[in-house]
C-alpha cells in the first residue's frame, strides 16, 4: 500500500495549496472600504525633528475612512510617517484597552467616540486638548466644529477629542415599494408596524424589516435608543440610581419585542453589514441603522436596488417623542502614554479634519465641521441634517458602557422570548446598582 | 555523540521552549490567583477566579459543550478518515493526486476563513445554497444560527469538514506501513473485505488511529474561530466553546479580567489532559515496548 505522488503531481497539489493560502490570506487582509489613493491631499504643515511614526488605531468603515485616510495620504512626509493597519471595530475595542494600559503604548492616535469618552477621560488615559486647541484652533480652524459635538467629546469641562463627524440612525426605505403601496415614511413604532404589516401582507416581503440586533453586540445600542425615545437615561445622574425598574424601561423592551414578527428569525444574529446585505439582496424593505452605513445602500457597485433607496429620519417609539435613535460622535484622541510629541500629534489630528477633509467624507459622513453638511445636495445627508437635533442625548458618564455591556445578554433573552420582561427589568436594575457601586 | 555536542544541538529547542512553553504556562499560573489589569503588577486574590469559574452555570455549560462536541466529532473524524483514506488509497496513480489536493483544500485555508465560507451555505444573506436546497425538498425552514441543536449540527459538520483532510492524510500514510504479506495471508484465510479492516489493518495502524484521535481532541477542545462565523448567539442558545467563553469573559468589550482569563485557562489545561491521558498511556506504552 503506497501512495506514489509523482513529482509533476507533487507540483500540482503544492500549487493547489498555495493558492488556497493565498486566498485566504488575501481575505483575511481586507483593506479600507474606501480607497487611500483617493484619499483627501490636504496641507500637513508638522514638522518633526528626527524620524517619527505616528501608529493611528482607527477602524474601518466608510464613513470613518476618509479623515484616516486623509491624515495618512498627507502628513506622510519627510522624517514623518503616518501608519495605520486595517482593523474592525471589535479589534479597536480591545486594541484601545491594551494600549492605555502600561507605561508605553502600541498606539499614537486613536479614534474614540462619545460613548467611551467618559470612561477613559476618567482613568486619565487621554491627553486633554484645551491647550492645544488654544495654540493651533487658528491655524486649522477649529472654531468651526461643531460645539455641540466638542461638548459630545468633553468630559468634566475638557475636551479629549476632537470631533471629525457623527453618526445617528437613520431610516432607509424602498421608495419603490413604498410608492407602490401607496406607503408614507413611518414617523412612530405604531406607524413602523403598520407600513411593515401592509409590506409583508402584499407578499413580496417575507421579513420586511431588518434591524441589527445581534445578540453579542448592536442589541444593546437598540435598546438604549428605545428606552432613550421614551425620555428614559439608564441611569439618573443625580440620584444615582438605574431607572430599569421604571415603567419606560419595560415599554422600550415590549416595543423591541413588537417589531420581532416582521423581522427574519435570526435577527439575534444580524449586525449592520448583515442588515446591509438584506437590503442589498432585497430581502428587506425598512432598514434603521447608523448613518454611516447608509452610503453602501446607494452605491450601485453594491445593489441594484442602488437607485430604489429612500432615507429618512427614524420614527420615534411614541409620538412627539425623540427619535429612536443613538447619536454617536467619533474623534481623534491623544493616547496619554504615547512617546510622541503631543504637539506633533494634535497637528496630525486636526489636519484630518481640515474643511477639504471634511468635504471629502460626504456622503458617508456627517462630518463636524459647521456648514459642510449643508452644502451636500445627498438624501442621506438631508436626512441626517434632519435626524441629528431629534436623536436623544448621550450619556457622557463613564458607567454608561459598563451597564450596556453587562445588560445586553439580558436584553437578548427578552427578544428571543427567554426571559419576562419583568424578570429582565428586575435582573439589568441590579446588574446597573452593583455596577454604579464601582462609581459611589 | 559526546555530551557536550548534544547539549549544543538541543539547546535552540529548549530555550525556544522555555521562552514560548514554559514561561507562559507558569504566568498563566501564577495570574488565575491575581486579580490582573494590563500592564500593571497583579493583586493576590487566593482562589477567587476559581471560584468565580466555578459558580457561573456559563463555565459549566461551555465545558459540556466543548466535551460533547469533541467526543463526537473525533468519533466522526477517526471513522471518516479512515473510510476516506481506505477510498483515496484505492484511486489510481493519475486521480489520486487530484483528489487528495482537492480533498486538503478544507485544512489549508485559515479557520476564521473556512467557517465564514462553510456559515454562507447556510445563511440565506449569501445565498444559503443549502436552504434553497431544504426549500425545493418542500423541508420546513431551519434556523441553523438560533436553534440549539441545528446550530451544534452545523458547528459539527464544520469541525469534520475542517480536519477531515488531515485526519485522512495521516490515516493514509498508516495505510502505507500495512505490510501487503500480512494483507495477503488474511485474504488466503478467508478473511472478507470488513474483516480484514476490522482485525487485521486497524490493529495494525493502532498507533496512527491514536495518533489523529490525540490531534484531533487537542483542536477540537480549542474549538474558536470558526464559532464567531457559525454561532453568532452562541450564549443565548448554550453553544459557547470552552476557549469562546475565556475570550468573551477576559476580553470582550476591551475587558481586563485576565486572572479570571488564566484559571479558566488552567482549568481547561487540565480537561484536555484528563481527555488526553488514554491516548498518552498509550502512546508512552507504545515507546517503552518499541
Amino acid at each position: 500500500m503506497r501512495i506514489p505522488l509523482r513529482p509533476r503531481a507533487r507540483v500540482g497539489l503544492a500549487a493547489a495549496s498555495a493558492l488556497v493560502v493565498a486566498a485566504g490570506l488575501t481575505a483575511c487582509g481586507a483593506g479600507s472600504r474606501t480607497g487611500a489613493e483617493t484619499a483627501a491631499q490636504v496641507d500637513c504643515p508638522v514638522e518633526v525633528d528626527s524620524p517619527t511614526t505616528v501608529n493611528v488605531l482607527a477602524y474601518n468603515s466608510s464613513a470613518i475612512d476618509p479623515y484616516t485616510n486623509a491624515m495618512v495620504r498627507s502628513c506622510t512626509e519627510g522624517d514623518l510617517t503616518v501608519a495605520h493597519e486595517p482593523i474592525d471595530f471589535a479589534g479597536q475595542t480591545q486594541r484601545t484597552t491594551a494600549t492605555l494600559a502600561g507605561e508605553e503604548g502600541t498606539y499614537d492616535v486613536l479614534e474614540t467616540y462619545g460613548y467611551i469618552i467618559p470612561q477613559l477621560a476618567a482613568d486619565e488615559s487621554l491627553v486633554p486638548l484645551d491647550d492645544l486647541v488654544d495654540t493651533y484652533g487658528e491655524q486649522y480652524d477649529l472654531g468651526a466644529l461643531n460645539e455641540g459635538m466638542r461638548e459630545a467629546m468633553s468630559y468634566d469641562g475638557s475636551l479629549y477629542a476632537i470631533p471629525m463627524q457623527a453618526q445617528m440612525f437613520l431610516m432607509a426605505y424602498r421608495q419603490d415599494v413604498f410608492d407602490d403601496l401607496g406607503l408614507e415614511p413611518p414617523t412612530t413604532f405604531e406607524e413602523l408596524r403598520q407600513v411593515s404589516q401592509a409590506i409583508q401582507d402584499a407578499g413580496d416581503f417575507e421579513y420586511p424589516l431588518a434591524l441589527p440586533w445581534l445578540a453579542s453586540g448592536d442589541i444593546t445600542t437598540a435598546y438604549d435608543a428605545a428606552l432613550g425615545s421614551l425620555g428614559v437615561d439608564y441611569v439618573d445622574p443625580e440620584t444615582m440610581t438605574p431607572n430599569f425598574d421604571t415603567p419606560e424601561a419595560a415599554q422600550a423592551l415590549e416595543e423591541m419585542q413588537s417589531l420581532v414578527p416582521f423581522m427574519d428569525p435570526q435577527v439575534t444574529t444580524f449586525d449592520q453589514p448583515a442588515v446591509q446585505q438584506q437590503m442589498y439582496n432585497g430581502d428587506a424593505a425598512i432598514a434603521i441603522m447608523f448613518s454611516g452605513r447608509m452610503s453602501d445602500l446607494a452605491d450601485e457597485d453594491n445593489t441594484q436596488y442602488a437607485a430604489d433607496f429612500g432615507f429618512a429620519p427614524p420614527p420615534s417609539v411614541e409620538a412627539d417623542g425623540p427619535q429612536f435613535s443613538a447619536l454617536s460622535v467619533d474623534g481623534w484622541s491623544i493616547p496619554a502614554n504615547s512617546a510622541v510629541d503631543d504637539d506633533v500629534l494634535f497637528q496630525v489630528i486636526a489636519t484630518s479634519v481640515s474643511e477639504d477633509a471634511s468635504e471629502a467624507s460626504l456622503p458617508a459622513a456627517y462630518p463636524a465641521r459647521d456648514g459642510v453638511a449643508d452644502s451636500s445636495d445627498s438624501p442621506i445627508i438631508e436626512a441626517a441634517s434632519e435626524a441629528i437635533d431629534n436623536a436623544p442625548p448621550a450619556e457622557p458618564f463613564p458607567w454608561t458602557a459598563p451597564i450596556s455591556n453587562e445588560t445586553r445578554p439580558v436584553i437578548a433573552e427578552v427578544v428571543l422570548g427567554q426571559t419576562s420582561v419583568e424578570d429582565a427589568t428586575a435582573r439589568m436594575q441590579q446588574i446597573a446598582t452593583d455596577v454604579l457601586a464601582q462609581y459611589s | 555523540m559526546r555530551r557536550r555536542d548534544y547539549a549544543l544541538l538541543v539547546s535552540p529547542s529548549v530555550l525556544v521552549m522555555f521562552a514560548l512553553l514554559v514561561v507562559p504556562l507558569y504566568r498563566t499560573i501564577e495570574w488565575s490567583f491575581q486579580r490582573v489589569r494590563y500592564g500593571q503588577p497583579g493583586t493576590f486574590v487566593g482562589l477567587d477566579n476559581y471560584r468565580e469559574a466555578f459558580s457561573d452555570p456559563r463555565f459549566l455549560s461551555a465545558v459540556s459543550f466543548t466535551v460533547v462536541i469533541t467526543l463526537t466529532t473525533v468519533t466522526v473524524l477517526v471513522l471518516g478518515g479512515y473510510v476516506l483514506a481506505v477510498l483515496v488509497n484505492r484511486l489510481g496513480r493519475r486521480t489520486r493526486p487530484f483528489v487528495l489536493g482537492l480533498l486538503l483544500v478544507p485544512y489549508v485555508v485559515p479557520g476564521l476563513v473556512g467557517g465564514t465560507m462553510f456559515s454562507w451555505l447556510f445563511n440565506d444573506n449569501f445565498g444559503g445554497i443549502v436552504n434553497q436546497l431544504i426549500r425545493a425538498l418542500g423541508l420546513p425552514q431551519v434556523l441553523w444560527f438560533t436553534e440549539t441543536w441545528a446550530n451544534r449540527g452545523l458547528v459539527g459538520a464544520s469541525v469534520v469538514w475542517f480536519l477531515l483532510p488531515f485526519a485522512m492524510l495521516v490515516m493514509l500514510a498508516g495505510l502505507q506501513g500495512v505490510p501487503t504479506e500480512l494483507l495477503e495471508s488474511a485474504r488466503m484465510d478467508g478473511a472478507g473485505t470488513l474483516r480484514t479492516h476490522w482485525s487485521v489493518i486497524a490493529p495494525s495502524i493502532r498507533g496512527v488511529i491514536g495518533f489523529v484521535a490525540l490531534i484531533c481532541i487537542m483542536d477540537v477542545l480549542r474549538l474558536f474561530d470558526q464559532l464567531i462565523p457559525l454561532s453568532p448567539q452562541a450564549v443565548q442558545i448554550g453553544n459557547e466553546s470552552l476557549v469562546l467563553y475565556i475570550y468573551n469573559q477576559a476580553f470582550l468589550d476591551g475587558g481586563q479580567r485576565l486572572g479570571l482569563g488564566s484559571a479558566m485557562n488552567v482549568l481547561l489545561i487540565v480537561l484536555i489532559v484528563i481527555m488526553l491521558l488514554p491516548f498518552i498511556r498509550d502512546t508512552a506504552r507504545e515507546g517503552r515496548n518499541a
